[in-house]
C-alpha cells in the first residue's frame, strides 16, 4: 500500500529549515530508505509564491498566495510504501518534528481501487503514463 | 523547475471512507494527464483515498499523537497531485487551467525546493539527499 504523508508544520514565514532540523530529518529519510519504505519525498516553498486555480465551466480564475487556510496548507511530502496504514503511522510517529507539528497520512488510489470503472483501455492507458513519466 | 500541482476538491473533507471518483470525471482525467505526458512535463500524479480513511499525526509538546480521519475541522483537504517540470510558474499556471476540474475544486501551484534554493550550510547538513531519493526511484 502507498501512502502519501503530507506535512503541515508552519512554514509559510518563508523561514528555510535549519542545520539541526535538516540533519535529523536527513537521519530519518536515510533510515526509511534503507528499510525500503520511502519512494519520494520534497519540501515546497512557501504558498506567498504559489497560485491557486479556480474552475467553473470553461472559465478559470487565478489567484496568487499568499493563502490564509492555515491550518490545512502543505509545506512538504512523503511518498512510502508499507504493508498496513499503521506501519506507516509507526513509522511516521518517528518523523523528528516537534510541537506545532502535524502530518497528515492518505492512502494513495491503486488501479485496484477503481473496479471496473476503470476500463481495461484507461487502465492500459494508465500504466503506460506512469512508465513513460517514471524514465523522465 | 518542478511545482506540484495539489487537487483540492471541497466536499471531499466529509467524503465516506470508499468514496471513488465517477468513471466519466476519471476518463476526462485521463485525457489531461496523456496531454501532460505527451509534452513531457509529466514527473508523477497519484490520487489519495478520502481523509476519513486518513490518519494525523501530531507533535504537540514533542510527542507524536495519532487521530484517525475524518478531521471535521479542516476546510480544505487533498484529493491528489501532480508533480510537474516545466519552464515557470507561468508555465505551470497555464496547464493548472486546462485542467478538466469541477466548480467545487481547486488547484494550488507550489515550487518544490530544490537543494540550490538553500544557503550552503544548509545544503551541507542535507547532503545526500539527491541519493536518498534516486535510490527508491531505481527499485
Amino acid at each position: 500500500m502507498r501512502f502519501m504523508v503530507k506535512a503541515d508544520k508552519n512554514s509559510e514565514a518563508g523561514i528555510m529549515p535549519g542545520t539541526e532540523l535538516l540533519t535529523a530529518m536527513g537521519k530519518f529519510n536515510e533510515e526509511m530508505v534503507k528499510a525500503g519504505v520511502m519512494l519520494a519525498g520534497e519540501g515546497l516553498h512557501p504558498t506567498s509564491k504559489g497560485a491557486r486555480i479556480k474552475y467553473s465551466g470553461k472559465e478559470r480564475t487565478v489567484t496568487n498566495g499568499p493563502f490564509n487556510a492555515t491550518g490545512d496548507l502543505v509545506s512538504g511530502f512523503w511518498l512510502i510504501q508499507t504493508k498496513s496504514r499503521e506501519e506507516a503511522i509507526e513509522w511516521m510517529k518517528r518523523a523528528p518534528f516537534d510541537a506545532g507539528s502535524e502530518i497528515e497520512i492518505r492512502q494513495v488510489f491503486d488501479a485496484e481501487d477503481f473496479g471496473e470503472a476503470l476500463t481495461p483501455e484507461l487502465r492500459e492507458q494508465e500504466g503506460r503514463l506512469r512508465s513513460r513519466a517514471a524514465k523522465k | 523547475m518542478r511545482f506540484m500541482m495539489l487537487m483540492i476538491p471541497r466536499g471531499y473533507e466529509t467524503a465516506a471512507p470508499g468514496t471513488m471518483p465517477p468513471a466519466e470525471a476519471v476518463a476526462a482525467m485521463m485525457k489531461y494527464n496523456e496531454a501532460l505526458k505527451e509534452a513531457g512535463v509529466l514527473i508523477t500524479l497519484d490520487g489519495l483515498h478520502p481523509p476519513s480513511m486518513g490518519t494525523r499525526v501530531s507533535f504537540e509538546g514533542g510527542k507524536p499523537v495519532v487521530t484517525d480521519g475524518p478531521f471535521t475541522e479542516s476546510k480544505e483537504v487533498l484529493g491528489g497531485y501532480w508533480m510537474i517540470d516545466v519552464k515557470s510558474k507561468d508555465e505551470a499556471i497555464a496547464w493548472a487551467k486546462r485542467c478538466p476540474a469541477s466548480s467545487n475544486e481547486i488547484i494550488e501551484i507550489r515550487q518544490v525546493q530544490e537543494m540550490s534554493d538553500f544557503p550552503p550550510d544548509v545544503q551541507k547538513a542535507a547532503a545526500g539527499f539527491a541519493e536518498l531519493q534516486r535510490g527508491p526511484a531505481a527499485r
